[in-house]
């Protein structure tokens, strides 16, 4: 039953879409609804795991003729990892309470689209569900539904519909110069067709899903939208589909276009190195919580964009994990920093060590596999950026939380437990993963052997 | 702007209107035309009277209140015929009668379950046109009604302010 996730999801959007969100009932149906299908994926993923890839071409046509589904452990990783973060924030608004009545909705068609995405075989239908996510964010971002939220929405709608609006003319691109829309086809009719062309094409994609990620020169439309969204909206953008652009960029990257991916791999690491960076110092000169953040997550992306760079098993192994890692630590900071109180503090500053890369939380891992990617390579400017960046972050961390935690604010009370309880499950996952990593080192393991075909090791 | 001939062919329009709808949606499985250009043929119909009469006539008409719920019912409709051969086994979107099997037939109409799947496509594009249509007028002519409020408070003050 590899649809079950979509059926769960799709079915329940529309229930949960004609029902009056604000009502306490129908937002626990909705969690039910979006904790079955992570239930489900992860019942998948255990299958894909043991059995490998699985593939549906729908309708029972011919494989190249009808729409494919093709789920492999790399999508399994997203899947799972947007899935989580969504859970996390409809829990946290439910228990501070849902404004309004399209919100659970909204969330159980993102995780439509965002599974859609992770499962597809198909470059248009990735495009078709890429956009059902991308929707329901145009009206996410609105929510709270303050002259300063349609703001933020406006700038978000029209920087993201130009990328969307890129990524539909490289796929029309694409099935222009190979035939073929299939990924599978795809990857197999790249190597005997014109090299310029398929150049271009992957440059333009490569804008697109940096427009997503908010990768260096493209990152403009970010810090203006993760401050004047909601905390919860926030940590769904972040953690959940900001993993569109890093999924897209290691699906079209590493695996349909991999030739291209080393003939761009300069590129990649002068706007991933540009990104940290610039992240880095932006964030220290920030004093409001979320701006700090959203300069943080335009770092932190440049790590992914580095470890593509270094390309490889041990490059590509690398950028897997960073994302999952940062996709959980921005869901979690985002989330802290609008709360109070110790617990939270005290979640807060896990969060923050993850993304300084300090032992034991989850981002030392993703710092190591880079350490060991860039060294493997031999590239030392890489192993002294990482380092750099490290400490860019481990800074600005600690004046945030500084700001934040110990310089307590009289006016503001403490934040009511069941969204402190969320934060700190989520820190205590983060925690977990730095703790015991093996089955996530594994899965990414396997992930890279499902893309690049041979073995690596972690 | 509106005269007496917009209003006379407004409403003399919209049942042939529908009635084409339904044509291209039928016809659609032999020659070109399917539920979404049906679904766009039959919001244009509602929308050719709301401009002519305004969202307060078209609310008259039975039935128009529910047609926004025609969304749900279509993507339900639609979902259903997309998931249910996979709950029987088969890969999702398995239409029956299988190819090559004659399908049920009245008249020239054939039953396949492809044929279910556009009318859930027409539900959605018609309740979504008819939907969207609807709000934006009702916003509009909150908005005017408003105003006009304003400016009568506005031309009251002047009138009170004159005479004093």
């Amino acid at each position: 039953m590899m649809e079950l996730p979509l059926g769960i999801l799709w079915f329940g959007a529309v229930i949960v879409a004609m029902l009056d969100g604000t009502r306490r009932r129908n937002a626990v149906l909705s969690i039910v609804i979006l904790a079955s299908a992570l239930v489900s994926t992860l019942v998948l993923g255990a299958d894909v795991y043991r059995n490998g890839t699985q593939e549906m071409v729908v309708g029972g046509w011919e494989q190249g003729v009808g729409i494919s589904l093709r789920i492999d452990t790399l999508g399994i990783i997203f899947a799972v990892l947007s899935q989580a973060v969504l859970l996390a924030a409809l829990v946290f608004e439910t228990a501070n309470g849902i404004k309004a009545r399209i919100f659970p909705a909204l969330v159980l068609f993102m995780g439509l689209g965002l599974t859609g995405v992770f499962f597809t075989g198909d470059a248009f239908n990735f495009y078709v569900f890429f956009e059902i996510a991308m929707i329901s964010a145009y009206v996410l971002a609105s929510y709270g539904e303050t002259p300063r939220q349609f703001r933020s929405a406006f700038i978000f709608i029209v920087v993201n519909l130009l990328g969307s609006m890129l990524f539909l003319i490289s796929i029309a691109a694409l099935y222009h110069t190979t035939g073929r829309l299939d990924m599978v086809g795809i990857k197999a009719q790249v190597p005997l067709v014109a090299e310029s062309p398929i150049v271009l094409i992957s440059a333009t994609i490569f804008v697109a899903f940096g427009v997503k990620l908010g990768l260096f020169p493209f990152h403009f439309w970010l810090p203006a939208v993760y401050t004047g969204t909601r905390a919860s909206v926030v940590a769904i953008l972040s953690g959940a589909l900001a993993n569109i652009g890093s999924y897209g960029l290691i699906r079209f990257g590493a695996d349909v276009l991999p030739r291209e991916l080393e003939f761009g791999a300069p590129v990649l690491l002068i706007l991933g190195a540009v990104s940290i960076v610039y992240g880095g110092v932006q964030s220290i000169s920030r004093h409001s919580a979320n701006e700090v953040l959203a300069y943080s997550s335009i770092g932190q992306v440049g790590y992914i964009m580095v470890a593509l760079a270094i390309g490889g098993e041990a490059g590509v192994f690398a950028a897997i994990l960073y994302t999952v890692i940062n996709g959980l630590n921005k869901a979690l900071l985002f989330l802290a920093v609008s709360m109070r109180g110790w617990l939270v503090g005290t979640a807060f500053a896990i969060g923050a060590f993850s993304v300084a890369g300090v032992p034991p939380a989850a981002g030392f891992l993703g710092k190591l596999v880079l350490f060991q990617a860039a060294i493997e390579d031999g590239s030392w400017a890489i192993v002294v950026l990482v380092l750099l960046g490290g400490g860019l972050s481990f800074l600005y961390m600690f004046q945030l939380y500084r700001r934040r935690f110990w310089i307590a604010g009289e006016e503001e009370e403490e934040s009511a437990h069941l969204p402190q309880v969320i934060v700190v499950g989520m820190a205590v996952g983060l925690l977990l993963i730095g703790l015991w990593p093996q089955p996530l080192l594994e899965l990414a393991d396997q992930a890279v052997l499902g893309i690049m075909g041979t073995d690596t090791a972690p | 702007m509106t005269t007496e001939l917009y209003k006379v062919s407004a409403r003399i329009l919209l049942l042939p209107t529908l009635l084409v709808a339904l044509g291209v949606m039928v016809k659609g499985y032999a020659d070109p035309g399917d539920g979404f250009s049906a679904g766009v043929i039959a919001a244009l119909a509602f929308a050719l009277q709301l401009m002519v009469f305004g969202p307060g006539e078209l609310d008259r008409l039975p039935l128009i209140r529910y047609v926004p719920y025609a969304v749900f019912l279509g993507l339900i409709i639609s979902l259903l015929t997309a998931f249910v051969p996979s709950v029987m086994g088969q890969t999702l979107f398995t239409h029956w009668p299988p190819a090559g099997d004659s399908a049920p037939r009245f008249g020239t109409l054939e039953f396949i379950t492809a044929v279910a799947f556009d009318v859930g496509v027409f539900l959605i594009v018609f309740g979504f046109g008819v939907g969207v249509l609807s709000s934006f007028a009702r916003a509009e002519g909150r908005m005017r009604t408003s105003e006009e409020r304003v400016a009568r408070a506005r031309a009251a003050e002047g009138e009170a302010g004159n005479t004093t």
